[in-house]
């Protein structure tokens, strides 16, 4: 049985790629060979989708953030702008807000509905 | 065992090399510019040097006079017991002064632009375009930042600092996502990361002593240069290349100089899983090496380092695109620790740029989940091969500067103008083809799910 399923499958593919479809033929002989997937994988995995609480929250504490540094721009670029060891300020800084924000800018995106291409 | 001494080189390799100073994107002459004694601000030096002669002179309320350069770190005027020297410290970025053996700490004084809606808007805009490119080919956006600052009127080097200190979390966050999307081959990130290190020390030495000889427009001029040949040559093929592709069904195909690479058995054969190939270590070393004299030259080593994956190493596209966002992040974050130990670091421009790109690689990410491999190829050559023109066009403003061409100031003047907004056309020509295909995916899943749901079963 399981024999004439992956002959089934070999078949399908053959089809699949006579009329053109040639990364569904490939997909369907990575998985008749039972190998692994092809390496660079375009499918994201599913996650849920964040709540609207959470967006607002995590924006809320984004601005917060560039509000902190905007409000206090010139002691921030001269603090930041010491050098020598004075070189983890903006190092830090950009980490913080990297996780910050970028889980914002995440979150945002997937809330809008604009996500990686589903299996 | 053999994998654990691999990647014990890498890291020392990294370590030993890191604290040397990876300035890349361009650095310039660091003794130029106006100096503050750190004691007293408004004591103050101007350093100067001439474009033709590469001579140094000094300003300061004395006047001005000749200076003589003195290895690479120590400028000398005067004679006998009136000598003054002054050396730079390139791990502090201060300039000390010694004059009868008392020695006064200088600190350059950058000019920090005031931040306007007008300003904000422009890097933010900017910002998210760049991310959306560089999330989608692993590299862009840095070689229209740099410039863009500069005519916002921020100083070169606080340009290319602030520009390196988003390039590198924006870099992590990208590479974050598509290593999620099982895009990235992290252990040859890491590897090419360790010899991008090398190539940018490399090509930062080339850039000084070329500045040495030539000056500002000389430097100008084999960058300029650089751009060109690199890019038509290489943008040219990966263009030609996504064309021969799209002609054939649109499935990619490993190169055979790749396949001949990997064919090859020298010591030590490393395996790269993820990206289900195994080559030589040492064809491993130029593409990083390149990649990162690159991002010295022209501040964007994925030119190189991006066709270099696909064509020599034999990655598919959307995994060399994605794994050059770590050797991105490596490079990135080197750089950005000296330019802040430099105090170069304008942290608004920085803040305000990840503000658009962090938006923007993400969705620059996904969107490489809709499209078929070939078109990273075709939005990379679409790229490349405008910034190849754009900086065609200014290597006639850099030969007048040098008198090997005559040209009026106005007509010196619309080149410039040209050439910048060429460059700036081309990234939002590289975004509007990710979009138009990433919404056309979108719909198109879209459509394919109401019909899965209205025929109640399987496509």
């Amino acid at each position: 049985m399981a024999q004439l399923s992956k002959f089934d499958k070999h078949m399908t593919a053959v089809a699949f790629a006579e009329a053109g479809e040639h990364e569904t033929a490939r997909t369907m002989l990575n998985e008749a060979a039972g190998s692994k997937k092809s390496p660079a994988k375009k499918h994201a995995p599913a996650s849920a989708r964040p709540s609207a609480l959470k967006v607002l929250v995590l924006g809320v504490f984004s601005i917060g953030l560039y509000y902190s540094v905007f409000a206090n721009e010139q002691i921030v670029t001269d603090f930041y702008t010491k050098g020598k060891w004075y070189a983890a300020l903006p190092i830090l800084t950009v980490f913080v807000f990297s996780f910050v924000h970028g889980a914002f800018a995440s979150d945002l995106l997937s809330f809008c509905g604009i996500e990686a291409k589903k299996k | 065992m053999k994998k654990f001494v691999l990647l014990l080189m890498t890291l020392m390799f990294t370590a030993v090399l890191a604290p040397a100073g990876a300035l890349a994107g361009g650095g310039g002459d660091p003794f130029l510019g106006e100096w503050n004694l750190t004691t007293n601000k408004t004591v103050f030096l101007e350093i100067h040097k001439d474009k033709f002669t590469g001579k140094y002179s000094l300003k300061n309320e004395a006047g001005e006079h000749e200076l003589a350069k003195r290895g690479k770190t120590s400028l000398v005027s005067g004679e006998g017991a009136e000598q003054s020297v002054y050396t730079l410290d390139t791990s502090s970025g201060s300039l000390f002064v010694t004059t009868g053996g008392t020695a006064l700490e200088f600190r350059k004084n950058a000019h920090f632009i005031t931040l306007g809606p007008g300003n904000i808007a422009f890097l933010f805009i900017v910002g998210l375009i760049g991310g959306m490119v560089s999330g989608f080919i692993g590299s862009g956006g840095a070689f229209v930042l740099t410039p863009g600052m500069m005519s916002l009127g921020v100083d070169g080097l606080v340009a290319v600092a602030s520009n390196m200190c988003h390039k590198f979390p924006k870099a992590m966050v990208g590479a974050y996502k598509r290593y999620k999307y099982g895009q990235i081959d992290l252990k040859l990130g890491i590897m090419m990361g360790a010899s991008a290190v090398a190539g940018v020390l490399i090509g930062i030495d080339v850039q000084q002593k070329i500045n040495e000889m030539w000056g500002d427009a000389g430097s100008n001029l084999y960058v300029s240069f650089a751009f060109v040949v690199v890019l038509v040559v290489v943008g040219g093929y990966v263009y030609y290349d996504a064309w021969k592709i799209a002609k054939t069904g649109g499935v990619e195909k490993v190169s055979k100089l790749a396949l001949k690479l990997q064919s090859i058995n020298l010591w030590p054969m490393i395996t790269f899983k993820r990206a289900n190939l195994r080559i030589s270590f040492w064809f491993t070393v130029p593409i990083g090496f390149a990649t990162g004299l690159l991002a010295a030259t022209i501040a964007v080593g994925g030119f190189i380092g991006v066709p270099g994956m696909i064509f020599a190493i034999g990655l598919p596209s959307l995994m060399a695109s994605a794994t050059e966002l770590v050797v991105a992040f490596s490079m990135g974050m080197i750089g950005s620790v000296k330019w802040g130990m430099l105090g170069l670091i304008d942290i608004r421009l920085t803040l305000v740029i990840l503000a658009g790109s962090l938006l923007g690689v993400q969705f620059g990410a996904l969107g490489t989940t809709y499209v078929k491999d070939h078109l990273i190829k075709v939005v990379m050559g679409t790229i490349m091969l405008m910034v190849a023109v754009s900086r065609g066009l200014a290597i006639p403003t850099y030969l007048d500067e040098l008198g090997f061409m005559h040209l009026s100031q106005g007509f010196v003047h619309v080149l410039k103008n040209t050439s910048f907004g060429v460059m700036v056309f081309a990234l939002f020509v590289g975004a509007f083809i990710i979009l138009k295909a990433v919404i056309g995916g979108m719909i198109a899943e879209r459509r394919e799910a109401k019909a899965v749901e209205v025929n109640h079963g399987r496509v």
